[in-house]
């Protein structure tokens, strides 16, 4: 148990850490990825619900933290989709890698699109199709290559868990 | 009551309801539920110093090798700019110091002299795609404050949106809430972000006056109305006039002076009037 939120607090600190400085750097059409996202897709498929709402909390609470206007958006935004991806979980095959770049694309839409319907469509700051096409449809597409990467890291820290969870059932 | 703790649903519940009140409250910019979120941010801020210290330097040489075609051109462009420059120098010498003169006889304060400049490292972006607000290393310890100008050398960056104790977040002025009252040809207008021109870092001028005769590349400036900006920083120059249907809804395309990919560092404004409390102001 001490592993597991040792691990999870220094993935978490780290991704953060990336997102708000190297991130900007490698910006494709303009758009950035976000990684914080496709880190709670892979936690809630591979971990299940449980893990995958408080770590989509902690994430979500963390981008609201370190940038954005207000607190708590991003962590209700978050905390609502480990919850629902990690409740799907079950009924998949969840150690394929496809079915994490799926969720992260199919996520990155809702994430953000609510973020923007909100925020920004609700005070008259745009219209609905525009951001859809330039920033949600590249940044999902980003998002989910991006998480083919986090998934290989994730699957094996996953491993490590469940090797770690078993050999204490022993005693 | 405790069993009703274990359930998870009421506590879903619950913590949803909590996010949304949160939500409210730190919506305002100026609340105290805001400074302790960026308190919270504190941990990351020394790696995101040294991040950012080490992109400017990997960086930089990608941007010495790409600009080394550039540079031979560019060197002929500016050797036959300088000796125009060097004549205008002399002008301006000489108006300068005539200036000076006719300011003293006139009493004219010195529109700066009451703001005092602290200099910034910008050392975080924004992580979303929404907003640009990026995170500066200066904070209350240095006696910044809400709403004060962030300036660059070349012209207006934004205002601060929200303070920590050790950085401060930036408001720029592409940035769709933003909104600066300006100065072009003595007529005010109205120079906001723009969610489709901000990825481009342009800005969108609205309210033109209809008698207003706009021209591409004429300069832009802060009119001083408004209380947050001091008045004649740079914003930037028109580079664009759209027409509408009706004269009402016309507007123009604003290049902001500052280039704000490769922005590093900036000067934050405080008003010494404004903030004596903190025991900066005389410095």
């Amino acid at each position: 148990m001490k592993i597991k939120v040792l691990a999870y607090s220094i993935c978490i600190f780290v991704i953060t850490l990336l997102q708000s400085t190297i991130i900007d750097y490698i910006k494709i059409m303009n758009v950035k990825p976000n990684l914080l996202l496709a880190f709670i897709v892979v936690v809630a498929i591979l971990r299940g619900n449980v893990e995958g709402t408080v770590i989509g909390f902690i994430c979500g609470l963390c981008h609201d933290v370190i940038s954005g206007k207000m607190i708590g958006v991003f962590a209700l935004l978050g905390l609502y989709i480990g919850l629902l991806i990690g409740s799907v979980n079950k009924r998949l095959y969840r150690e394929n890698v496809l079915i994490a770049v799926f969720f992260t694309f199919v996520s990155t839409f809702v994430y953000e699109y609510v973020f923007y319907f909100f925020n920004l469509f609700l005070r008259g700051k745009g219209d609905l199709i525009f951001p859809l096409k330039n920033v949600i449809l590249p940044e999902a597409v980003y998002n989910s290559v991006l998480s083919i990467l986090i998934f290989i890291i994730m699957i094996k820290l996953h491993y490590t868990f469940e090797e770690a969870s078993r050999t204490s059932r022993k005693y | 009551m405790l069993r009703l703790f274990r359930n998870k649903f009421f506590l879903l519940a619950l913590l949803t309801i909590l996010l949304l009140v949160l939500i409210g409250v730190s919506s305002r910019a100026d609340s105290p539920v805001n400074t302790v979120g960026n308190s919270l941010s504190i941990p990351w801020a020394p790696f995101q110093k040294v991040a950012s210290f080490l992109e400017d330097k990997i960086g930089g040489i990608f941007v010495y090798f790409e600009d080394m075609k550039e540079l031979k051109r560019e060197n002929d462009e500016l050797r036959a700019k300088l000796d125009e420059m060097e004549k205008e120098t002399r002008d301006l010498n000489r108006l300068r110091e005539e200036n000076r003169i006719l300011r003293e006889t006139l009493n004219l304060k010195d529109q700066f002299s009451d703001y005092i400049s602290i200099g910034g490292n910008i050392i975080a972006k924004d992580v979303g795609n929404w907003f640009n607000i990026f995170t500066i290393d200066a904070g209350t310890k240095d006696g910044v404050a809400i709403d004060s100008p962030v300036i660059t050398n070349k012209g207006l960056v934004g205002s601060i949106y929200q303070t920590g104790p050790l950085s401060s977040k930036v408001i720029s002025i592409i940035d769709v809430d933003s909104a600066v009252s300006a100065l072009v040809n003595n007529y005010i207008v109205i120079v906001r972000g723009d969610i489709n021109l901000k990825d481009q870092g342009l800005l969108r001028m609205d309210r033109i006056p209809v008698e207003l005769d706009l021209k591409v590349g004429d300069t832009v400036e802060t009119s001083g109305v408004g209380g947050i900006f001091p008045k004649g920083i740079l914003i930037g120059k028109v580079i664009e006039i759209r027409e509408g249907d009706t004269d009402l809804n016309r507007y123009a395309v604003v290049e902001p002076a500052v280039d704000f990919q490769r922005l590093r560092e900036v000067f934050v404004l405080v008003d010494k009037t404004k903030n004596t409390e903190t025991g900066n102001g005389e410095k």
